[in-house]
């Protein structure tokens, strides 16, 4: 997946996407069209129900559109199968939970390694790659501690190295602040802007976290899988900018 | 290979779980075998007693019928055969036990040896045998149950005939699991005599005949029969391993079910290891979602938990087995110790038994296994993520 920097790596186009829920049809986004550059920190905020995670399970190849097309680097995911798109996600993308969702039997360095068993690569390049991306986020002494053993802010590291490890192009972040406290928050979301600034790679986050403002090149609103534009997105967007300011002033949790 | 490790460390994430659950597929294919070692000891015993050359010729309306014993002298004189001997049923019941404890016979003996020279008798007491008209032959087993000794003297007191015989041991038949005993019939003919019965014994139960080769068994089966076709006591010949299988006719049964409940055994042990694995890959839901996420196709997911079952149902059940082995081998010094144990020697573990046991293990695992794991690994990723997160 060659990107230019500055050139679209995402392009969403006309997307809507429906579930049936027992009788009824749920619409969770409708239409939603819109570009990401390649190298770029983006954040899809909104309420919950918005969305947001629906268009992020779409640009990840978790999920495909009911309409509309999604195209991550040239390539149009509506078109690949169940098979397909998990060896897409393997090598293209790197994903972060909220929950973190380490291996709990697996040490740091082989919960790092699991993607990579996926490759060719032999044991030795992948304790090798493993170990490098947990230097990257700062967890070269964990090397083989247990996930129980580390805390929660190290437990999302561990699984950002993990997403990091095959070295994708897109690293996609599902709230990955979500049940950090604050200085831990701040501390993802400063690792991820660094992977954009010094590795170039695209970064897609949804977040409720109005901190999160402080660190993405560009946040997108969602309300009622709508994606808002203009005046709708500058009022969220300062409505998040006031709870942050509230939140600030309450201090970190 | 690479995915051992993963295979390995989902394995001990519950090691208390994995260990009953290994323990129970362990204890179930145990039973299996042991229960297997049943007929395949039958089998055992009657290849251990069945010559191939030896035929057993008796009345075709049963065993409870006679044929006269001049009959023996006509089979002896057909063309390849090397000896023939008659054997009828004495009955005999040792003063200390009161009922039938052994079968004893009264038989030719100066044919009997001949018949069964792989019984291995020494000549020496086959002489002594033909000497002592009170002499007996008696096999290890009941040697050995009664504290015999050759040159012993003992009393049978017949449930078939007026008489009360005494013996005296001139020989063994020297293997183990021989309860046999065989007396001289010119012994007991010379006794029914002095009860009153002129004609004697003049009768054959069986008349056991061997061929000079294998190859002419049948053409002698069809040559005896044809002897005694349309006479009072027409016979039916067949070979010592089908007369011994039919005999044993009614342990087919009792094989019958204890194959049953076999089946059963592994049934049940299949419903418990596949609740083991439902569980397991229940509680996983959410790991399991990120491998998925994370590029894990569903085949390899399948595979991988496959192989989890499979594993642990294979290294239990190969546990099982060397149980199997370890426990058979105990009970057969058990049973050398003491006569009254001597039926814990049977339980023989042939490669077919240690064979059926490792493949029942693997089909457990495989079985117990693919449900759970299919499950898991065909939805979609999304829906997976949806109901766990």
């Amino acid at each position: 997946m060659d990107a230019t920097p500055g050139a679209p790596l995402i392009q969403i186009r006309d997307v809507s996407r429906r579930y049936v829920r027992g009788v009824d049809e749920v619409h969770a986004l409708e239409r939603v069209s819109l570009d990401i550059p390649a190298g770029h920190f983006v954040g899809f905020m909104g309420p919950s129900g918005s969305g947001k995670s629906t268009l992020l399970n779409l640009v990840s190849g978790i999920d495909r559109p009911s309409e509309g097309d999604v195209i991550v680097a040239g390539q149009r995911l509506n078109d690949l199968s169940e098979d397909e798109l998990a060896r897409w996600r393997a090598r293209h993308v790197g994903l972060i939970f909220q929950f973190f969702n380490l291996i709990p039997v697996l040490s740091a360095r082989d919960n790092v390694a699991l993607p990579l068993l996926l490759t060719k690569l032999d044991k030795a390049e992948r304790v090798r790659r493993a170990e490098t991306a947990l230097r990257v986020v700062g967890l070269e002494d964990r090397l083989d501690h247990y996930p129980r053993t580390l805390s929660g802010g190290e437990q999302q590291r561990v699984a950002i190295a993990r997403a990091i490890v095959t070295d994708p192009d897109l690293i996609v972040a599902d709230e990955p602040t979500g049940d950090l406290d604050a200085r831990n928050a701040e501390a993802i979301l400063d690792l991820l802007r660094q992977l954009r600034q010094h590795f170039g790679k695209t970064v897609v986050m949804v977040t409720h976290d109005p901190r999160a403002l402080r660190f993405v090149d560009d946040a997108y609103h969602l309300d009622k899988g709508v994606l808002l534009e203009g005046e709708e997105a500058a009022r969220a967007q300062e409505a998040i900018r006031v709870s942050a300011g509230a939140a600030g002033a309450r201090g970190p949790r | 290979m690479k995915y051992a490790g993963l295979v390995l460390a989902n394995l001990g994430r519950n090691k208390l779980r994995t260990a009953l659950t290994g323990g129970a597929i362990m204890l179930a294919v145990l039973l299996v075998c042991v229960l297997l070692t049943m007929p395949a000891g039958l089998d055992a015993f009657l290849n251990n007693i069945a010559s191939n050359t030896r035929i057993s010729v008796h009345n075709k309306a049963g065993l409870v019928y006679a044929m006269p014993y001049a009959f023996t002298r006509k089979v002896r004189q057909i063309d390849g055969v090397a000896a023939a001997c008659a054997f009828v049923w004495f009955g005999g019941a040792f003063e200390e036990a009161g009922r039938v404890t052994f079968p004893n016979f009264a038989v030719e003996a100066d044919q009997v040896g001949a018949v069964y020279p792989d019984y291995d008798v020494p000549a020496q007491q086959l002489a002594d045998f033909e000497r002592y008209r009170d002499g007996a032959i008696v096999g290890r087993a009941t040697m050995r149950r009664y504290g015999w000794k050759i040159g012993d003297r003992i009393t049978l007191r017949s449930t078939v005939w007026p008489v009360n015989l005494d013996f005296r041991i001139v020989g063994e038949i020297p293997n183990d699991r021989s309860p046999l005993l065989w007396m001289n019939r010119d012994y007991l003919d010379e006794a029914l005599k002095a009860k009153g019965r002129p004609a004697g014994l003049g009768i054959a139960g069986i008349i056991w005949v061997r061929a000079a080769d294998p190859e002419r068994v049948n053409a002698i089966m069809r040559t005896v029969d044809e002897l005694s076709r349309n006479s009072d006591s027409e016979t039916a010949s067949e070979t010592e391993k089908s007369f011994f299988s039919n005999f044993f006719g009614s342990l087919k049964g009792f094989i019958a079910i204890i194959l049953l409940v076999t089946g059963l055994v592994a049934l049940c042990i299949v419903f418990i290891a596949a609740n083991t694995a439902s569980m397991g890959v229940r509680e996983r839901a959410g790991e399991l979602a990120i491998l998925k996420a994370i590029g894990f196709g569903r085949r390899l997911l399948f595979a991988t938990l496959l192989a989890e079952a499979t594993v642990l149902s294979s290294v239990a059940g190969l546990a099982g087995v060397v149980s199997t082995i370890g426990i058979t081998k105990v009970l057969h010094v058990f049973a050398g110790w003491n006569a009254s144990l001597g039926p814990l020697g049977a339980f023989i573990v042939t490669s077919s038994v240690i064979v059926q046991g490792i493949f029942l293990s693997l089909f457990v695992g495989m079985l117990a296994g693919v449900v759970p794991a299919f499950g898991a690994a065909r939805k979609p990723v999304v829906a997976t993520l949806h109901e766990v997160f």
